[in-house]
């Protein structure tokens, strides 16, 4: 340290004030001289004689000053600017080229920045609260599921009986929570997240003014109805006015003090939604979901994620031995619910790369295909720093002869690369922000929703920075080679002739791979494209197994204006009888999801043993998912019944329970056996028993691309849940049956709000078509993008070695070779290198698919076709590339080519 | 690049430290305080005098000041740092190891 308090000042004058030190060095020198002369002149010499000789006594006054100068040590940085000032000078000679390089680069490293800024989203953005890696996650393991969440029971357990955290917090799901700022009005849907009383602190989030939750906030079921804001809802709910505190507020109904507001810097703990407001776990009978479970007492009603900070000294793996102990506990005291249960604490970023989770999949696939359109781009520029190296030679053999080192000289190379590559990062940083808007743009096709959800990619420091590092990267890439090779030149026959090439083989290696490389990724690239498409056409091809035309959904949940299971079950027995009188409903129907229509939230599953089924030891029961629809279902959503039959009226909450599984599920358990008639017992094999009456078609039921899965249907009658979606079958357009829906909901409650009205086929269009359409279009691009740059590529290479054998090509026409001679000659060539590119680039292509399969569609095996299409065509266009120059070369004039350079 | 006549390898260093140590000075007095301190014995060029002063200073062993001389004019004086002491100390030590080894070595083949 105490070094650079000395040394830094000098280094720093050095730079700044150089001339300042080069003066000072000079009167410094000639204070000595001048002694010395007069020494010399006091011993009898002549002035002459005595300077002449005090020159002579300090080997010369230059060379003095050159040793010197060395000793300041900022040559890296001279030299630097130096090499910066010719590089810039060089490459405005050729501003095309340069130019092309830079956009080149900037596409390359655009897209993957783009896409980064994806996984940056997904993957490492920490949490936004103060001393996030000390915050971890606890989840609840079985066979099946690794991370399944905890109940409220055993949150409360694991708060008091663990030594490894500073404090344990925990919260629901964010849902939909009626919100209503006046008595009277009807409520608004709005995402309310319930949370721990110790959330707020433990999180060290101080809320931008009021207060957060007290612990005492959470400890009497019902009794605090306080609400803290979220920063967004806020501002434009109540316009950042910090009168709000102490109003009430209606949520689902019931009255609720605004106690604080929570800081802008603290959006919430998801990755994509940012609750409206939160409230105190206590409060739970207001917004549970689940009408069958206690949230307070039931250990099994699994809502709650569950978050721990840990003290400071313990490490991850002591929190870990300390729930594994507790959840075996949790086994000893509760056999029933606990068999075969443990727990794990894991990693924000274990969290979020969990295997069952699909995005952060297809981030890191498009950030995988970025940087093969930079690896496309990387070799171009590379290629075209090569040709310009090459043209170059004699300059370059000047500099050797001259003295320049060759480490020097690769430096003043790799500067003019850095040059490139900085100004391409600076315009991929902009090409980034382009991708990144367009991702935004897509935000109201992603989520149909009326939750507070966005899609959260931006481009960050931490995505900057990556930029910045790809630039750098790819300067090196596309620069070192161009650079070794030129720095080889030998110096006699680099001095002696112009740009003739002598036995030059070894120099071509480099080009041939080049040309290799950017063949074959840009095939992958164009299969991985090819395959996307394909993916998601086939699915759409395969058809989904129900109707999409003639269908209007609408949502309601009764929960939001406080109705209890007799009134919610009341409701929907007359909406639906009454809205079957209106004219132009062909058929109605109720079903908790519509198909597609499911997201990771309120997908329902349920447990169950198959009748006369032996489990292995250490299970207890299967877990299928589930849906409740009413008698009309099967019918209006056109899904066939293949065996025994659909819901009828009968099966009323006092008869025998029944199920409908579909085709999928019957083959699964009863392979080769009817299904109808069977009975499943719920829960476990002492369990409800529930007769299975009909076996369905198996429809595409969470998204398109699914493989076929199993699925229970149950009847609304004897499986009640609160929140329904009401579809109609219409005659003629389903948007005229909107207000026959309002006048009959009027009727029934003028209050109760409709969710998401609109037709199932424009519902469809989104979820299904354009959704995935955007991961579809952003492959697309790359691969486009990857295809041209290739083009380019290759025609550039196949362009300069004509002109560079353009003498040669002369000879040999005039010798008598015939043009097609010359354009075997030429072409030859080219189709080798395509040749071998290709097949590098199917053996990649494989790879890809296997990635995208294993990670995005759940299927095997290869998709011929796309190779059928992709090689072929990719064959013909490069071909095409190095054609044109290859008869532009066939076509020259023997005369003019001798007399060529 | 000349070497310094007649001295071991990095004794330069040593010397300057040590002359610097005892008070400040400017080039021309240190070249003049290095030929009578050693009695001759000791011939620094002068050529390798300035690079080696701007190679202490660079290294933070001694500091640079420009100062009037007794006869008014304008020079460069170097004095010694507490990092330079500490260099000194370092090298002197090193140097009476070195010569005692060796002046042993001498008395062995002399025996």
């Amino acid at each position: 340290m105490e070094h650079w308090w000395y040394t830094l000042p000098l280094r720093l004058k050095s730079i700044l004030r150089g001339r300042r030190v080069e003066q000072e060095l000079d009167e410094e020198l000639q204070f000595h001289l001048e002694h010395k002369i007069e020494e010399g002149v006091a011993s009898g010499l002549s002035p002459k004689q005595a300077r002449y000789a005090a020159m002579r006594a300090m080997d010369g006054l230059e060379q003095q000053k050159e040793q010197i100068r060395d000793t300041r040590r900022i040559h890296w940085l001279t030299d630097f600017v130096d090499d910066v000032r010719y590089a810039i000078r060089s490459l405005r000679h050729t501003a095309g080229l340069t130019a092309f390089v830079a956009i080149t680069l900037a596409l390359g490293i655009g897209m993957t920045a783009g896409t980064f800024s994806m996984v940056d989203a997904l993957i490492f953005r920490p949490y936004p609260v103060s001393q996030p890696d000390d915050v971890v996650t606890l989840v609840s393991t079985t066979q099946d599921s690794s991370f399944d969440q905890l109940s409220y029971r055993e949150y409360l357990d694991i708060r008091d009986k663990t030594n490894s955290y500073q404090g344990v917090i925990a919260n629901a799901a964010m849902e939909a929570v009626g919100f209503s700022a006046e008595p009277g009005a009807t409520p608004r849907i709005k995402g309310g997240m319930m949370v721990s009383g110790n959330y707020f602190r433990v999180l060290g989030v101080e809320p931008r003014i009021g207060r957060g939750f007290r612990e005492d906030e959470d400890q009497v079921p019902g009794r605090d109805a306080v609400v803290v804001l979220g920063p967004n809802f806020w501002k434009h709910e109540f316009a950042s006015d910090p009168a709000v505190l102490g109003r009430t507020v209606r949520l689902n109904g019931k009255e609720f003090t605004v106690i604080g507001v929570a800081p802008e810097t603290f959006p919430g703990m998801l990755i994509f939604g940012h609750p409206d407001f939160y409230m105190p776990l206590a409060m739970a009978r207001v917004f549970s979901t689940n009408t069958q479970k206690n949230f307070f007492e039931d250990r099994d009603d699994r809502e709650l994620a569950v978050r721990g900070r840990l003290k400071p000294g313990t490490t991850l793996q002591q929190a870990q031995n300390e729930i594994a102990v507790l959840a075996q506990n949790f086994e000893h005291e509760y056999p029933k619910l606990n068999r075969g249960r443990g727990a794990a604490v894991h990693t924000q970023f274990e969290m979020r790369t969990r295997g069952d989770d699909v995005n952060w999949k297809f981030g890191v696939i498009f950030v995988t295909l970025g940087l093969a359109v930079l690896l496309v781009a990387c070799t171009n520029v590379a290629g075209l720093l090569l040709s310009r190296a090459r043209s170059r030679k004699r300059e370059i053999a000047v500099r050797l002869a001259i003295g320049a080192g060759r480490f020097r000289l690769v430096r003043l190379l790799l500067t003019e690369s850095l040059i490139l590559a900085s100004l391409g990062g600076l315009l991929g940083v902009a090409v980034g922000y382009g991708v990144v808007a367009w991702f935004q743009s897509q935000q109201n096709v992603v989520f149909m929703t009326d939750l507070p959800l966005a899609i959260p990619f931006r481009m960050d420091t931490r995505v900057l920075i990556a930029s910045l590092a790809l630039s750098l990267l790819s300067a090196l890439a596309c620069g070192l080679v161009p650079a070794l090779q030129s720095s080889r030149t030998d110096l006699v026959n680099g001095l002696k002739s112009a740009d003739v090439d002598l036995p030059g083989r070894k120099r071509l290696w480099g080009r041939n791979v080049l040309v290799v490389a950017q063949v074959s990724t840009s095939l992958m690239l164009l299969t991985a494209a090819f395959l996307m498409v394909r993916g998601f056409q086939h699915s759409m091809l395969d058809g989904t197994g129900f109707a999409k035309d003639h269908l209007l959904m609408t949502g309601f949940d009764p929960r939001l204006m406080q109705y209890n299971p007799a009134q919610t079950k009341q409701f929907y027995k007359l909406l639906a009888e009454r809205i079957r009188e209106a004219p132009g409903v062909r058929s109605e129907t109720l079903t908790q999801n519509v198909p597609l229509g499911t997201d990771d939230f309120d997908l329902d599953s349920v447990a169950f043993v198959p009748n006369g089924f032996q489990m292995p030891r250490d299970r207890e029961s299967y877990t299928s998912p589930m849906n409740t629809v009413d008698e009309g279902y099967f019918e209006t959503m056109g899904i066939s019944i293949l065996r025994g039959r659909g819901f009828r009226d009968s099966d009323s909450s006092e008869a025998p329970r029944v199920a409908v599984v579909n085709e999928q599920f019957a083959k699964h358990y009863w392979p080769g056996d009817d299904a109808v008639g069977k009975h499943i017992r719920l829960e476990n094999s002492a369990g409800t028993p529930v007769e299975i009456v009909g076996v369905a078609q198996t429809i595409k039921f969470h998204n398109t691309f699914e493989k076929p899965m199993d699925l229970v249907y149950m009847p609304l009658a004897q499986h009640p849940v609160a929140r329904m979606v009401l579809l109609l079958r219409s005659d003629g357009d389903p948007l005229q049956l909107v207000q026959s829906v309002k006048d009959v909901v009027r009727t029934l409650d003028a209050n109760m709000p409709m969710l998401h009205t609109m037709t199932y086929e424009d519902y469809y269009l989104n979820k299904a078509v354009k959704g995935p359409g955007i991961a579809v279009n952003l492959v697309a691009t790359m691969g486009a993008v990857g295809m041209v740059l290739a083009i380019a590529g290759l025609y550039g290479v196949v362009a300069y070695n004509v002109s560079r054998r353009t003498r040669e090509i002369g000879i040999r026409m005039a010798l008598g070779a015939t043009s097609s001679d010359v354009l075997r000659l030429v072409m030859g060539k080219g189709l080798l290198l395509v040749a071998i590119g290709a097949a590098v680039g199917i053996v990649m292509g494989f790879g890809v698919e296997q990635l995208m399969n294993s990670m995005l569609f759940n299927a095997g095996g290869v998709d011929i076709a796309a190779y059928i299409i992709v090689v072929p065509s990719m064959f013909l266009v490069t071909m095409l590339a190095a054609y044109i120059p290859a008869r532009r070369a066939s076509q020259i004039e023997p005369t003019q080519a001798l007399r060529y350079e | 690049m000349s070497k310094p006549n007649d001295l071991v390898q990095g004794t330069l260093d040593l010397l300057l430290l040590k002359i610097l140590g005892l008070e400040p000075l400017h080039g021309w007095a240190i070249s003049l305080r290095l030929r009578s301190i050693s009695g001759d014995v000791l011939q620094v060029s002068e050529g390798s005098l300035y690079p080696a002063l701007h190679k202490l200073e660079q290294e933070g062993w001694i500091t640079a000041e420009w100062k009037q001389t007794e006869n008014n004019r304008r020079a460069k004086f170097y004095s010694i740092t507490r990092l330079g002491k500490r260099q000194l100390e370092a090298e002197a030590a090193n140097w009476r190891r070195l010569s005692a080894a060796i002046s042993q070595v001498i008395q062995i083949s002399e025996a």
